[in-house]
């Protein structure tokens, strides 16, 4: 049995007996026609602006394929074997003396176009905005993250501030969906290769929580570049990033743990309005034995 | 931590163990078993780092679990049999429910997925009590059952040798690394545990002095994971030159100590008549060894061409005291002469 689109009321017709009797003992006229429409019966009410308009029923978007199935098998199975035999080589698939020797490690370098698979955009539109943000391939074989800020906050009665745009990499899977995560402990800096704007943008690594009341916690800390023809070699040590939530610095501060990572991002938010650009060459990590801090922010002690 | 709640946390961590190792009745063995891990839950949690948190908060749910289906196994036994005392569970549903809820306790596989995460959230002091005290009380209680002829505990054994040293074999970091050893050792120990379980003993004092020697070790170089162990040169050379005997003993060569429980172990299951099994289970050790080998080639076996900037770390006198460590790794490597003939002449 499916819905129809529109569901209505029967029709005011048969109830033109009622209303008469209703007249008589002065009670409020009934409508003669109420209609809910699909749209308000999938997302309720009220709409926020940036949300896309939803038109289909759930079971509507579903689309069976038996070739996408049997393509999906075929992967997760050539993962799961990968995995099984890729300890022989040594841990994580690499041999045992690049775990020994290393000191520098590239984890995203941005040489075609299937690299900039691995990264997801979002700007301020989602939530009503009007800024634009766009990820492609730029010149030189170099992620070039580029678009417009605009701190017009959306006109939803709620939100006071807006204005940010942000590229953040999407999260490892390994065989089955299953989350894998970086193994970041043999490094202590984030060295990037940029080319910016001069605008002020904000790094942030998300690790792996697994408290749900800990699931938007991420580490950041700032990128300022600065602007110009000249690539920008930046080392951020990972004892230098501080412990936020949603955008609050929380108050409880510890170091950042490397043996579980999950994602990297970078913000723009600095209240400009304006055009902004970001060339990305590389994005590694390095040990640096001369650095020996933990954590770069003191804390209270606590139950001394 | 103040002083005295420490030291409060720790006496009831041996109070419960005690307990349990005195207890004949099965509320007692369970009340120790309780002490024992809730005294445990605040010693890791102590750095109140999230990842520590999230350690002692698995730890408590797989430990509760365990007690609870103790617990539970006691009293149907109890109902079904009249009685309480640890050796005369005789009714099989009571006895396989215990041995698993026993195995989840110590790290068995396949109830062993807690094991590593929970190693990894805690530092290497902690993990050491977790790796050696906290086998002790479960292992009293699997000792006093009457297993008769348990393909259960051959299933847990086997899988335990297996999937210690297979899941062993893709870590780089060392808590990790020896939570997997621990789990491959109490597949040895399961194996032998209803042929000889003086044996079971016999191997589970040698893997707490091995792992209490490495843990120590890996302590006083402060390393967690492979990259620092290869600079782990300068601090102490000569623990450079002793730690591949240390883990050569937990891979079980001659004639260091790690080879005479599983030169004993193996002997008893042939004399059984279970020489396939002991093909086996002596198959899935060269999983183990390969990556104790893999520690010791990277820390010892080469030279790590990078430097740590700091000042020769030699010169210095250590902090840590090192009495511990010394005694350990000396009985870890030097013991083989005292094998107990008992169980070889037959």
């Amino acid at each position: 049995m499916s819905l129809t689109k529109i569901t209505r009321l029967p029709s005011a017709r048969l109830l033109s007996s009622i209303i008469q009797q209703q007249q008589l003992f002065l009670l409020p006229p009934i409508t003669p026609v109420m209609t809910v429409s699909k749209r308000s019966m999938l997302q309720g009410e009220y709409r926020r602006p940036g949300q896309p308009k939803e038109d289909k029923f759930p079971w509507e978007k579903i689309k069976f394929d038996f070739a996408k199935g049997l393509e999906g098998i075929k992967k997760h199975f050539t993962l799961l074997k990968t995995e099984c035999f890729e300890r022989f080589v040594g841990p994580e698939g690499r041999p045992l003396t690049v775990h020994i020797l290393e000191q520098n490690r590239v984890i995203w370098e941005f040489r075609g176009p299937e690299s900039l698979e691995q990264w997801t955009v979002s700007s301020d539109r989602e939530i009503g905005g009007q800024s634009e943000v766009y990820l492609k391939l730029g010149k030189n074989n170099t992620c070039f993250l580029y678009g417009t800020l605009s701190s017009t906050p959306p006109r939803d009665g709620e939100t006071r501030y807006s204005g940010y745009c942000t590229m953040r990499s999407k999260q490892l899977l390994a065989s089955f969906d299953r989350k894998k995560h970086h193994d970041w402990t043999s490094f202590n800096c984030l060295h990037l290769r940029v080319r910016g704007d001069g605008r002020p943008w904000m790094i942030n690594i998300a690790g792996e929580n697994y408290f749900s009341y800990r699931k938007d916690d991420i580490y950041n800390y700032f990128l300022h570049t600065r602007g110009g023809p000249y690539w920008q070699d930046v080392k951020i040590p990972f004892s230098k990033f501080f412990l936020t939530n949603r955008g609050r610095i929380l108050d409880d501060q510890y170091y950042l743990w490397l043996d579980k990572i999950n994602t990297i991002g970078f913000t723009l938010g600095d209240k400009t309005d304006g055009p902004f650009q970001l060339e990305i060459d590389f994005i590694g990590v390095c040990k640096d034995h001369a650095h020996t801090e933990e954590f770069a922010y003191e804390m209270n002690k606590k139950n001394p | 931590m103040s002083p005295l709640m420490f030291s409060t946390l720790l006496l009831a961590l041996g109070l419960g163990s005690t307990v349990t190792f005195s207890s004949s009745h099965w509320l007692l063995a369970w009340m120790g078993l309780e002490i024992n891990s809730l005294a445990m839950v605040p010693l890791m949690a102590r750095p109140h780092f999230p990842r520590a948190v999230e350690a002692a908060t698995k730890y408590f749910l797989a430990q509760a679990t365990a007690a609870a289906m103790i617990l539970f196994a006691g009293m149907t036994n109890a109902w079904m049999t009249g009685q309480w005392t640890i050796e005369m569970m005789t009714h099989p549903l009571p006895l396989t429910l215990v041995t698993l809820a026993l195995g989840l306790k110590i790290g068995l596989a396949p109830v062993h997925a807690w094991l590593p995460e929970v190693l990894q959230g805690v530092d290497l002091t902690t993990g050491l009590i977790l790796s050696t005290w906290q086998k002790l009380a479960p292992l009293a209680l699997l000792l006093q059952l009457p297993h008769g002829n348990s393909p259960l505990l051959i299933i847990l054994a086997l899988s335990s040798t297996l999937i210690g040293g297979w899941a062993g074999l893709n870590q780089t970091q060392l808590r990790k690394i020896l939570a997997y050893s621990s789990i491959a050792h109490l597949g040895w120990m399961m194996v032998i545990l209803q042929y000889a379980p003086s044996l079971t003993l016999l191997a589970l004092l040698t893997y707490i002095v091995m792992t209490s020697s490495i843990f120590l070790l890996f302590k006083l170089n402060n390393t967690t994971n492979i990259n620092a162990l290869a600079t782990s040169h300068t601090k102490i050379p000569v623990l450079t030159l002793f730690a591949p005997f240390i883990l050569l003993s937990l891979g079980g060569l001659p004639p260091l100590t790690g080879f005479m429980p599983k030169w004993l172990i193996l002997h008893e299951l042939t004399m059984q008549g279970m020489g396939t099994l002991a093909t086996i289970t002596a198959l899935t050790a060269l999983l183990s060894l390969y990556f104790y080998l893999r520690l010791s080639y990277s820390m010892s076996l080469t030279m790590s061409p990078n430097n740590l900037l700091t000042s020769p770390l030699w010169r210095l006198r250590p902090h840590q005291p090192t009495l511990p460590l010394a005694i350990s790794a000396t009985s870890a490597t030097m013991l083989l002469p005292l094998t107990p003939a008992a169980f070889l002449v037959r």
